[in-house]
């Protein structure tokens, strides 16, 4: 997009095609400012997680005596250790299997629904949407009493099983968002046409729509996941035994666990925090653009 | 209202529409519609989630004023009040600021914006451990940069007040990145021709910025303000890994105390507290929808 710009009476245009304003004194410092500001977004966001990674390759006396210093050499013992002797596997399959089971059958559940609400009228349809959407604005924390009760009710109590249904539920508003507006943009003829050759409801949800709805399906996947798989709240309320144990509530048990070994605990701070961010690294757009969207629709 | 009209199609596949709607209905049943019918009803009453919940005529606000007797309540609503001030100001303030630079299209802009979200993929869990790892008094990254300054510098941020509240705003303060992208979203549909004629007025690039994209942004702001706040609403990871509260009740939030009742076996209360965080969120979102004029329209 070419577009006029007048700074001083001059017209100034990139080579890109961009508009590059002329560098008045006033435009450095507003550069100046800016990316001051800029910088400092940058080092609150990742400063942190990049301090808790140096720790984690240096010896505790170095970690309480010289906060700041490089680490002499990248060793690798403290993940060794975490990973051997903090039951580390336990939890990471426990928090893979929960956030990747729900994940894989709330998107699957949640597709059927938002398939036929984008294609289809029906009766109360109007309603249902809404009362499924009005969800987002329903903290999540209001709920905790009648849900502890109903996995307790279900004796599902401190088992893998009930943290996968409460995630089921998780974000029913935001992935049916994506999930409509994707299967919307699939034309209709699409349909009508795979019904006359002889194709049936479910074969043409299943082997017309779903495919051509992928981007939506991954999007609001990759979102879920990432949401489940940081779950902290009621997976702390709804387990106890180290064998049901996710990772973000394994982190709780850190100071204990490793006896104020704080290598240790930075190796297994590390391992808890970086699978989310290499995940978010895959989709890191259609993160950030749905985040956007479902908020302002909320 | 209009009749809808189903078309052939429609018709016939009625049951199997419904047949697609039914387990996304079971799951609102089960986590929302129940529970939030469970929690209008019992937060009137005295129920300690082994005999059933007896609600008394004579004192149906009963929860309600055991609430206000309990030593934590005052102190988490005098937090939220606070907090949501910093909230609606700083907070929003910061991701509002950092959206309109990063809408400048800066060299390197695409970058801080895929940073600037790091902190929101990973588990607030995670993030509060961390940030009770750079409050520490001993090897704490932060008074680790004080103490170039002042070598003799010992505070134990978490555990000590005032300092405590500050340390737990420090967790999310500058973390703003909703607001940032749904104020960058706003921005980039603000159409061009607004900016032409304006500098066809005269206008220079600041009083664009103020008196046109700052007014036509005024919806994801206000969206921006409600998030913010109800996050502050339901906030718990990042109190109950850290200070638990303390000290005293210097940091308790309405979250806590809800965890807290539930363990205590007083569900009536929980949900009393439940309910209170439920309407002042949609408190919040009737308040700021009004003052923003999020309804009518921007353009």
């Amino acid at each position: 997009m070419s577009q006029k710009v007048i700074v001083n009476g001059k017209k100034v245009k990139g080579s890109d095609g961009n508009v590059k304003k002329a560098l008045t004194p006033g435009r450095v410092l507003y550069l100046i400012c800016a990316y001051a500001v800029l910088l400092f977004i940058v080092l609150v966001s990742v400063g942190p997680i990049v301090w808790v990674i140096m720790s984690s390759f240096k010896s505790n006396a170095a970690i309480l005596g010289s906060p700041f210093s490089l680490p002499d050499t990248f060793n690798f013992d403290a993940y060794g250790k975490v990973i051997g002797q903090f039951s580390f596997g336990t939890y990471a399959l426990n928090s893979v299997l929960i956030a990747s089971s729900s994940t894989v059958v709330a998107i699957v559940l949640l597709s059927m629904s938002s398939y036929v609400i984008a294609k289809y009228n029906f009766p109360f349809k109007n309603l249902i949407y809404v009362l499924l959407t009005v969800t987002l604005l329903v903290p999540g924390h209001t709920k905790t009493q009648p849900i502890f009760s109903l996995i307790m009710n279900l004796n599902l109590y401190d088992t893998k099983f009930g943290l996968f249904l409460v995630y089921l539920s998780s974000s029913i508003a935001s992935s049916l968002f994506i999930l409509r507006s994707n299967f919307a943009s699939i034309p209709k003829e699409l349909n009508e046409a795979s019904e006359i050759d002889g194709a049936g409801f479910f074969r043409t949800f299943w082997q017309i729509n779903m495919p051509l709805a992928k981007t939506g399906i991954f999007t609001a996947g990759i979102l879920m996941f990432l949401g489940n798989w940081n779950e902290y709240y009621f997976a702390s309320l709804l387990t106890s035994s180290p064998a049901n144990r996710t990772l973000p509530v394994s982190l709780a048990s850190f100071n204990q666990a490793f006896s104020y070994d704080y290598t240790r605990m930075f190796a297994a701070l590390t391992l808890v925090v970086l699978p989310g961010i290499i995940i978010y690294m895959l989709a890191q757009e259609q993160v950030q653009a749905s985040v956007a969207g479902s908020a302002v629709k909320g | 209202m209009a009749r809808v009209q189903y078309s052939k199609l429609d018709r016939r596949h009625f049951p199997k529409i419904y047949l697609f709607l039914l387990p996304t209905l079971i799951l609102f049943a089960m986590f929302y519609l129940w529970p939030i019918i469970q929690v209008l009803f019992t937060a009137f009453t005295k129920w300690d989630g082994f005999n059933s919940p007896k609600f008394d005529i004579s004192n149906p606000f009963v929860n309600f004023l055991q609430l206000f007797k309990m030593r934590g309540f005052m102190p988490s609503l005098k937090n939220l009040f606070w907090w949501s001030l910093i909230a609606m100001t700083l907070h929003v303030g910061i991701g509002t600021l950092v959206g309109f630079l990063l809408a400048q299209k800066l060299k390197g802009w695409k970058f801080v914006r895929a940073v600037f979200m790091i902190p929101n993929v990973i588990s607030s869990a995670a993030w509060a451990m961390i940030y009770r790892f750079i409050f520490n008094k001993d090897f704490g990254l932060l008074n680790g940069i004080i103490r170039t300054v002042n070598p003799n510098f010992a505070v134990n941020w978490f555990y000590e007040s005032p300092a405590a509240f500050w340390a737990i705003t420090f967790t999310w303060l500058f973390y703003a990145v909703i607001v940032t992208l749904i104020v960058l979203a706003d921005l980039m549909a603000i159409p061009q021709e607004l900016h032409e004629a304006a500098e066809i007025d005269g206008a220079s690039g600041w009083k664009k910025t103020l008196k046109i994209d700052l007014p036509l942004c005024r919806n994801s702001i206000g969206t921006g303000v409600i998030l913010s706040i109800t996050s502050r609403i339901a906030m718990y990871e990042n109190i109950a890994l850290t200070s638990r509260g303390g000290p005293g009740n210097d940091t308790m939030g309405l979250a806590v105390l809800l965890v807290k009742s539930i363990n205590d076996y007083n569900y009536g209360l929980a949900n009393a507290i439940a309910l209170m965080m439920f309407v002042f969120g949609i408190l919040v979102m009737l308040l700021i929808n009004r003052v923003f004029r999020m309804n009518d329209p921007v353009y």
